[in-house]
């Protein structure tokens, strides 16, 4: 009966999804986030600490927490994991001397248990810029096969400045988390 | 499937086994005190709203009295161990609460506070954070945290024999495709103007005591391992990136800025947003100063034109205090160069 109560409040109340964005420093999350909120872009600085943007998708509310990348405030990202529906690891494609860095810190990421439910987008971007690696050579060097096969995750390929591949990837995000947390109806 | 009647839950609830059940039961505590959260969260928020005085000083009391709070909370948490323990569990949900809240204050400050109180606010938070988890773990019995003991048993099976399969895959063995870029050079003036189409990424690796020339517009630059070289940029329409370089003088101009690892170094910038530097020291900075034939019309295309004085804007994430940072300063003027006139083509220096 408590149990039938509390489904019955998530299923009313419960809309919301919490969405995770991190990745390395200068990848595009704040414009990644700016862009599909449908604001200015052209003059963001590197994020000090983190922002939070309500952002209404569909019929869903989603809380995205864009965290900012530098190595010295990585350390914070732990903060943020705690109930964390969606995971977006934001890839700049046309950075190819650090996806080493890019891989060590996703696979830290991915170790941690309070993230494991989390569904996984990985979004290639900057796409738009000429000699950019494509979305399928990001997922063989980050060498995601490899991954815990239990893990719900897709890699689109995107651009914040042309908004290409942005409402491919969420979309994608957002019916996954919903098939995961609303599965018990 | 979403708003339909749930008849079928409770047989599916029920012909879990055991060990499910309590998953699911965990699952649906966590989602109870998450929506408990939001509510409050959302509370919190519309109080906020009332309040229309965005300065610092109110943010910073306001910072200040929850932090108190929870940090007495916090106290508190033993006194409750010892006296009435079934009060803990939602006592800590509180608390928890509680520092979503100030988090999120922090975050809806945040785009008008100096950079040290956002970094120190999080560090205070993170520290909020660290001290309720370890109170939690300390003082709630362990077997009602079925998933957080999971967690540390699986975690060193599994985790040792994974590095050694990535790395016979990852990177060494990726054939990474050659980009634009000057590399591995000693004392040569390396010049290149970017034309109309083939905007898009420029690397300039390992290079000493070179001096190098770019003109015209690119999307995105990364500069790591140099030397003793001069680097002279029209404007990059996104971002430039610079690691590891010493004795440097650098003419940049740039939607933002990143630099790590830089010593002694002389930045001449024009940037929309605020440069930043992490790990880098005796770095200087002055506006931009460069001037070629059609710079007018490349800095109007990368949204530069107008000086925004950001040079002097610099954001050090080593630096946690509300004094100036020890690492850069503003370059002396009677220590700047003058206009630095670089000709079109692959003419030679004239130093100026
Ligand atoms: N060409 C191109 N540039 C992009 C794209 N997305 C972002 N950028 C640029 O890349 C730079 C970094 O973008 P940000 O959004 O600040 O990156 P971030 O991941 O939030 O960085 P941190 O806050 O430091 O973690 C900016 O100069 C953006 O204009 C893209 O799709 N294409
Ligand atoms: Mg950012």
């Amino acid at each position: 009966m408590g149990l039938l109560s509390i489904i019955r409040k998530i299923k009313r109340k419960e809309k919301e999804m919490r969405i995770l964005m991190v990745g390395l420093d200068n990848s595009g999350k704040t414009t990644i986030v700016l862009k599909i909120n449908g604001e200015d872009t052209s003059v963001i600085s590197p994020t000090l600490g983190f922002n939070i943007k309500t952002i209404t998708y569909q019929k869903y509310t989603l809380n995205i927490w864009d965290v900012g990348g530098q190595r010295t405030i990585r350390s914070y990202w732990r903060n943020y994991f705690e109930q964390t529906d969606g995971l977006v690891w934001v890839v700049d494609s046309s950075d190819l001397r650090r996806l080493d860095d890019c891989k060590m810190e996703l696979d830290n990421l991915l170790k941690e248990e309070r993230l494991s439910g989390a569904s996984l987008l990985i979004l290639a971007n900057k796409q738009d810029i000429k000699g950019a690696l494509t979305p399928a050579e990001i997922a063989k060097v980050l060498n995601l096969e490899a991954m815990d096969k239990t893990r719900h995750w897709k890699i689109v390929g995107c651009s914040a400045y042309t908004g290409e591949g942005l409402l491919e990837g969420f979309d994608w995000l957002v019916q996954d988390v919903a098939s995961r947390i609303y599965m018990l109806d | 499937m979403e708003e339909g009647p749930e008849p079928n839950l409770p047989t599916k609830t029920l012909g879990l086994n055991a060990d499910l059940q309590k998953k699911h039961q965990a699952m649906l505590d966590r989602l109870s005190n998450r929506h408990q959260a939001r509510l409050d969260n959302s509370l919190a928020r519309r109080s906020d709203s009332g309040n229309s005085s965005e300065s610092t000083s109110s943010f910073l009391s306001r910072f200040s009295d929850s932090k108190q709070s929870i940090d007495s909370q916090l106290a508190d948490s033993r006194l409750i161990a010892q006296s009435d323990p079934s009060r803990l569990k939602s006592h800590f949900a509180n608390l928890s609460s509680s520092i979503s809240d100030l988090e999120i204050l922090v975050a809806e400050n945040s785009y008008f506070l100096p950079s040290y109180e956002v970094r120190s606010s999080l560090k205070t938070i993170s520290d909020l954070k660290q001290n309720l988890e370890t109170l939690n773990s300390e003082l709630i019995p362990k077997k009602k945290f079925s998933f957080k003991n999971k967690a540390t048993t699986k975690k060193e099976p599994i985790k040792e024999p994974e590095p050694l399969k990535y790395d016979t895959v990852s990177l060494s063995n990726f054939k990474m495709p050659d980009s634009p870029g000057f590399r591995n050079k000693t004392n040569e003036t390396l010049v290149k103007k970017f034309k109309g189409t083939d905007i898009g990424e420029f690397t300039l690796s390992d290079l000493d005591s070179c001096e190098v020339r770019l003109t015209g517009c690119c999307n995105a630059v990364f500069m790591n391992r140099l030397k003793n070289c001069k680097v002279y940029l029209g404007p990059v329409i996104g971002s430039i990136l610079i690691e590891e370089v010493e004795g440097c003088v650098f003419v940049l101009a740039s939607h933002q800025i990143r630099i790590h690892l830089a010593k002694k170094c002389d930045f001449y910038l024009r940037v929309r947003s605020r440069p930043i530097i992490e790990d880098s020291n005796v770095v200087r900075f002055a506006p931009y100063c460069l001037d070629y034939e059609g710079i007018e019309m490349d800095l109007q295309k990368a949204g530069l034109s107008e000086e925004t004085g950001n040079w002097a804007n610099v954001d050090d994430f080593k630096w946690l205090r509300a004094v100036q940072s020890p690492n850069w300063c503003v370059l002396p003027e009677n220590e700047r160069v003058g206009k630095v006139r670089v000709e079109d083509f692959e003419s030679r220096i004239e130093g100026s």
